[in-house]
């Protein structure tokens, strides 16, 4: 049998929930399993609610799943919630005073022999040592994660850790467990990552120099990842003291000559509009990470959500061409970094990278090691590139391809003369009716190649007459919800898009083909993918499987959510 | 030498005939000169208002950018460049009202910026509304029975927040203008001169001959610049007399100084080191 366990861990905020799976993340990771954790949590620092579910698999993963196998709880709360998503051979501890059992849920005192072992704060160690135990994970495995774990704590504090895991492990020595597994010795080729890590170092390998943001939940963490990339790499990460101030310096920085980022979520991108309609404008390079989470206004602050696809497709007044990025997996989140400031010093023009929380903070293992690319091409010129002599230099000289030669200020004798309002060639304020046309065309120009620049979908089955269409973080729960309904023998494939805008009309219609059931599935009320697929190609999808609860989508919601549109009836 | 002249543009010049703004940039003129600093080797910054217009009519690098956001796009070109020399534009709607936080950051940072803050107390590319610096009662087409609460002060603010250059001129005091504008490029850190003007269209009560009978030569002065305590006193200084000149100045390390990566040189100078990079991605 293929090792496939989910595992809950629940608690309230600052019980160390997230500790106990960073450990038993640690311990699969020795043995050459797959992991996929996810966080969900409550936007609180003490107290509520929290889990952390560890999938851990034999081989690679996508997405969290829903049946829980094993779970761990910390409070009366967590089983609660989460006791209807059990397996049906699923086992729950529980932490209570006395031990006792009665059907699947077993009471230990994992509070009491923390306390025993030196105290209560030691109750996530115990924990950890229990839950591993269940799994049928040699003492050696719990013993070296916990190592690795306190590496650079006190020694004292190490040492009580170890007894504490260790009194947890022997606590649970007599409970069976039908999810416990022989564990394999192995190693896998990729790294330990999480998705706010992968865009930072995807940045970093972009040669970002300047990051500027505000803090707001999930973006935070990358410009976190980043910061702490600055202790050793030469690179300047800065808190600025709004959205609206992050945007505008990472334009200035990127106007004076580095490649600058700026990370946030929907509401300090709804602040940042008016900076991207500037970049727009004047054509200066940005890339810009929009982190979503539910909305609108505050909304869910610490939940997932993909409702901003039309919104920054349309984000700013007026027109102006920008591209769109939502990459599906790790791997292709730093790549997609990559990508998008290639592309935006290439076209001159802002790019958007739309994420999530729970993409950003998912943890799981790449596939492999990020490579660096051999080499960064700034597409900047100085004076001796130039083709006329440098007094004669124009910012915004129109072009067949409208991109004008990009220099930078004080770099040369070539003035560079920019500004937000519609200019002449020369940067100089026009309002001449030739010259606006002249430029609207030219910024528009561009569209053509950058539409070219899309990458076509990933197909899984294409030839199917079903077919489930999804962008972003979505694509892994539906390309697991796809094989699993062709295990069960049904005709069904899926596309799944991370380039989004220019929209690839072409890819997608060659993708399609000639399906006739086209369901979008995304992570927000209204199928926004949809309506931007009937715009932009006059196909209409069939329907749709939705998901807008704040949580992950799991392959079993679309599994749920296609049963449902067929009513049952599979053809 | 670098002649005044060299800052001339034939770029129409839209301000209205008679306008302080005129006077101001003819004080940007000749003080860039007397620095000898070229135009290739000045940034402009601004945002939006008649003094967001100024570097369409100097010769010079610039960013025209938002209304209130000059500040923040001079921030980060001097942190990818801190090399440059950067003088924002800014009016008293545009830095003082929508730019009001980034003001007060820039402060905070010590970035080191000249801020030149046209300020005439009211607006103008707007057509005469009240400005934050709009003095209580000044009535206006949209504050028909007068202002109804206190100007900002900008000065007394700047000294509070512990601003290392604060200072203010008036456009029609060039000599005076010329010497703290001057002062302030060659200030490391954040340096602001909050510049008085007449707007000959909107402000009929600060005209040229009300400033005139208040203006106090701080120059002419014993005031010591390093009084913080007497600089407060002169940045309240409003009804009877108003000080111009440097009301106070005290050199700190600036934001891009205390930046242990920017000592090696700017960062736009940092080429890519896939080496590097490669050994942080393999190193996790």
């Amino acid at each position: 049998m293929s090792i496939d366990t989910n595992i809950l861990i629940g608690g309230a905020a600052g019980q160390g929930i997230q500790t106990v799976g960073d450990l038993l993340v640690g311990a699969c990771r020795k043995t050459g399993l797959f992991v996929f954790a996810v966080n969900n949590y409550e936007s609180r620092i003490r107290g509520g609610h929290s889990n952390v579910q560890i999938r851990v698999a034999g081989r690679p993963l996508k997405a969290p799943c829903r049946p829980i196998n094993l779970m761990l709880a910390m409070t009366e709360e967590t089983v609660g919630r989460h006791r209807q998503r059990m397996a049906p051979d699923g086992l729950i501890i529980v932490d209570d005073e006395k031990s006792m059992s009665e059907g699947n849920i077993y009471r230990i005192p994992i509070t009491k022999t923390a306390e025993a072992a030196g105290g209560k704060i030691m109750a996530n160690t115990v924990a950890a040592g229990a839950c591993l135990a269940l799994l049928g994970a040699p003492f050696e495995l719990l013993t070296e994660a916990l190592s690795i774990q306190f590496e650079k704590a006190d020694p004292a504090i190490k040492e009580k850790n170890m007894v504490a895991a260790e009194k947890g492990y022997r606590a649970v020595k007599d409970i069976a467990f039908a999810g416990a597994f022989k564990w394999p010795i192995g190693k896998s080729a990729g790294r330990l990552m999480s998705g706010a890590r992968s865009l930072a170092l995807g940045a970093v390998a972009a040669n970002v120099r300047v990051g500027a943001f505000y803090p707001m939940s999930p973006a935070t963490g990358i410009m976190q990842q980043l910061s702490e990339i600055s202790d050793t790499y030469p690179l300047v990460v800065e808190q600025a003291e709004d959205e609206i101030a992050a945007v505008n310096m990472a334009i200035g920085a990127s106007f004076a000559g580095v490649r600058a980022l700026t990370a946030t979520s929907g509401g300090g991108f709804c602040l940042m509009t008016e900076g991207l309609g500037l970049a727009g404008i004047t054509e200066t390079p940005l890339v810009i990470i929009d982190s979503q989470r539910p909305g609108p206004a505050t909304g869910l602050p610490t939940r997932t959500a993909q409702g901003d696809l039309l919104f920054v497709i349309n984000a700013s007044q007026d027109e102006f061409p920008r591209f769109v990025f939502a990459p599906r997996t790790l791997d292709e989140g730093y790549e997609i970094m990559l990508r998008a400031f290639d592309l935006a010093d290439l076209y001159q023009v802002p790019v958007i990278i739309l994420t999530d929380h729970y993409f950003n903070d998912l943890t799981t293992l790449t596939e492999g090691e990020f490579q660096a690319p051999e080499k960064v091409d700034r597409h900047i010129a100085f004076d001796k590139d130039l083709a006329s002599p440098a007094d004669a230099y124009l910012r915004y000289a129109l072009t067949e391809s409208g991109i004008s030669t990009r220099t930078l200020p004080c770099a040369g004798k070539a003035l560079v003369a920019v500004s937000g309002n519609e200019h002449a060639p020369d940067g100089h304020i026009s309002e001449d009716k030739t010259n606006r046309v002249n430029m609207v065309d030219k910024r528009l120009g561009k569209l053509t190649a950058m539409t070219a620049e899309m990458q076509p979908p990933d197909t899984r089955y294409p030839e199917s007459k079903t077919l489930l269409i999804t962008w972003g973080s979505s694509a892994g729960a539906v390309e697991e919800a796809v094989e699993r309904l062709q295990d069960d023998g049904l005709d069904i494939g899926c596309l799944t898009m991370a380039d989004l805008w220019p929209f690839p009309q072409q890819h997608f219609a060659d993708a399609v083909g000639s399906a006739n059931t086209i369901l979008t599935v995304e992570s927000n009320a209204t199928a926004q993918l949809g309506l931007l697929i009937r715009q932009q190609t006059g196909l209409s999808p069939t329907g749709a499987i939705l998901k807008y609860d704040g949580r992950p989508l799991t392959a079993e919601d679309v599994i749920d959510g296609y049963h449902a549109f067929t009513g049952g009836d599979n053809g | 030498m670098v002649d005044k002249q060299a800052f001339d543009c034939d770029f129409e010049n839209k301000w209205c005939p008679g306008c302080g703004n005129f006077m101001i940039l003819a004080a940007m003129k000749t003080a860039l000169a007397g620095l000898d600093l070229a135009p290739e080797n000045v940034l402009l910054v601004s945002g939006i208002g008649q003094a967001g217009k100024t570097p369409h009519f100097l010769k010079c690098n610039f960013f025209h950018g938002l209304h209130g956001r000059a500040l923040p796009v001079a921030t980060g070109a001097k942190i990818a460049n801190h090399e440059l020399t950067i003088i924002v534009n800014s009016g008293d709607g545009d830095c003082y009202g929508e730019g009001g936080n980034h003001f007060l950051s820039a402060i905070r940072r010590n970035i080191d910026i000249t801020l030149l803050v046209h300020d005439n107390k009211v607006y103008g590319l707007t057509k005469g509304q009240s400005s934050p610096t709009s003095d209580r009662g000044f009535v206006t087409k949209m504050q028909r029975r007068g202002v109804l609460y206190e100007a900002f002060n900008p000065l007394a603010v700047a000294l509070a927040m512990n601003a290392g250059f604060v200072a203010r001129g008036y456009s029609g005091s060039k000599d005076n203008l010329v010497r703290t504008i001057q002062a302030a490029i060659r200030h490391k850190g954040f340096s602001l001169v909050d510049i008085l003007h007449p707007c000959v269209s909107f402000n009929r009560i600060n005209t040229h001959a009300w400033y005139k009978q208040r203006l106090v030569d701080l120059y002419d002065s014993d005031h010591d610049p390093a009084d913080k305590q007497q600089a407060m006193v002169l940045a309240e200084q409003w009804e009877e007399q108003i000080p111009i000149g440097i009301l106070y100045r005290n050199e700190t390390t600036s934001f891009t100084d205390r930046i242990d990566h920017l000592k090696d040189g700017p960062l736009v100078n940092r080429a890519y080191d896939r080496q590097t990079v490669q050994t942080l991605l393999s190193g996790l």
